[in-house]
């Protein structure tokens, strides 16, 4: 049930990249296909067999993991910074590009590379939930390497959440509506993932269930916002010949 | 307030007995299963009403009034106020009456004027409101129907307005309710009973100040509907510029 929900969200992932290969390769708004494909990527890292291939030949040290957890990090800067300036939301923008969100960038990398170096990361295994077995030492520093990796995509996501209810609420079509609609889900479930260190471990599949959600939100808002943009570039189209 | 089925039926029976409901269709120009569809749902749209007594030559008004919730329009219809007809004529054919008021004409009755353009207008809606509104007549609209001061003030921006509201506004105005049927285009000036000069003799019996200051008024909320829709367009293209 799980690797299926991953799969489809990799398929959709994938299909929503290749479909924005044309307009990459016109010079439209690249920064958005480097988005969805950082996403495809990081979802093809977060599936046991295609983590276990990369990682091997990577060395065998989980250095995939680490390799996943900042292009995590990029797509959702990046996401972000579109967002916000797309949506006109200034002050949100200055806390991700400004000093404080720069910061946060910064604090966040340093805790992720001191505790997977700190950790013995031997011995490939996806989401590292093998090495979760260890001894006391390495399951604590495993905790602060995972919250640190959720951490910024959180804090860019609170970030964006009221930009979204602002943008739902507005007089935007209402294609743009849904889409932002879709991103604020896909956000509030990203800051949902702070959680996860509370949950029993039972519930281990709503964290799944929440990352691909949140996932899944993203790329699905994003590609109806771009879709919006063709619909209303085919109807301006329309108007103009019967029109005038 | 859609009509009950059996009523709508009892009236067709009336109006046009023995005739199938194909024909009563086709001569009056409804989709077939729109028509059903109402019937299923036991709710008939005015507007098909209105099509059907105009198809088989009866006044759309006086069919309207013989349903329960339309009995405010049975008997004479009532003469609307200068206001009231004023707000039926457009801002364009108002601005043409200032032009050709201030071109200095012998006998001075200006001539070569194109004929008023037939309500309803782009606006006229909210202008038939404000015409008859004492400053808090959208408030008893509001507690006499039940719905939202936003959402009614949102459908006259909107310039729509359902019948079951125009009836109740014109109710709570002590203005003649057939006006507001017009004003929402769903019957013509001429079926609502109004001399077909009407609105030129309302516009012509207007002082130069009064006529100057409304078409003001009207140029002036143009300004801001125009000023709102290039904020909206010029977010959407900030929006499509980031993320489309």
């Amino acid at each position: 049930m799980i690797t299926t929900l991953q799969w489809v969200t990799f398929t959709v992932c994938a299909a929503v990249t290749i479909a924005r290969l044309p307009s990459a390769l016109r010079r439209q708004n690249r920064a958005l296909f480097y988005v969805f494909a950082l996403l495809t990527v990081a979802i093809l890292l977060s599936i046991e067999a295609p983590y276990l291939a990369i990682d091997r030949a990577l060395g065998g040290v989980n250095v995939a993991n680490l390799l996943l957890r900042f292009i995590i990090f990029g797509a959702i800067f990046f996401v972000g910074v579109k967002i916000t300036k797309g949506f006109g939301a200034t002050r949100e923008y200055g806390l991700l590009t400004g000093k404080p969100g720069i910061a946060a960038l910064a604090i966040c990398s340093a805790a992720v590379i001191v505790t997977f170096v700190m950790m013995d990361t031997r011995g490939s295994s996806a989401g590292l939930a093998q090495l979760s077995n260890q001894d006391d030492p390495h399951a604590a520093l495993l905790e602060y390497y995972g919250a640190a990796g959720r951490l910024y995509p959180s804090y860019v996501s609170l970030i964006l959440v009221p930009a979204m209810v602002r943008a739902v609420r507005s007089r935007l079509p209402w294609l743009v509506r849904l889409g932002a609609f879709l991103l604020c889900i896909g956000s509030v479930a990203i800051v949902l993932t702070l959680s996860f260190p509370f949950m029993p471990p039972e519930l281990g599949y709503t964290q799944f269930i929440i990352n691909y959600t949140a996932i899944l939100c993203f790329v699905i808002g994003l590609a109806v916002i771009w879709f919006a943009k063709l619909h209303a570039a085919r109807q301006r189209g329309k108007k103009s010949f019967t029109k005038k | 307030m859609p009509l009950p089925a059996k009523a709508f039926q009892r009236w067709l029976q009336g109006i046009a007995p023995d005739t199938s409901a194909a024909d009563v269709c086709r001569v009056s120009g409804i989709k077939r299963t729109t028509l059903a569809q109402q019937m299923v749902r036991g709710k008939v749209a005015e507007s098909t009403v209105v099509a059907i007594s105009r198809a088989f030559g009866a006044n759309p008004v006086a069919a309207l009034s013989t349903f329960e919730a339309y009995n405010a329009l049975a008997g004479p219809p009532t003469v609307p106020s200068v206001d009231e007809l004023v707000s039926q004529i457009s801002t364009t054919d108002l601005l043409r009456a200032v032009l050709a008021r201030s071109a200095t004409e012998p006998d001075g009755i200006p001539t070569g004027i194109p004929p008023l353009e037939p309500a309803p207008h782009g606006t006229s809606v909210k202008n038939w409101v404000d015409a008859i509104d004492d400053g808090e007549l959208r408030h008893r609209v509001a507690a006499a129907t039940g719905i939202a001061p936003q959402n009614y003030s949102a459908q006259l921006t909107a310039n729509r307005l359902t019948p079951e509201l125009a009836l109740a506004t014109a109710e709570a105005a002590g203005a003649s309710p057939a006006t507001g049927l017009v004003a929402s285009g769903l019957i013509t000036e001429i079926e609502a009973g109004w001399h077909p000069d009407a609105r030129r003799a309302a516009l012509n019996s207007m002082s130069d100040a009064r006529l100057v200051a409304l078409a003001g008024e009207r140029l002036q909320a143009l300004g801001r509907t125009l000023r709102r829709q290039e904020q909206d367009q010029e977010q959407t293209d900030m929006i499509w510029e980031n993320l489309g």
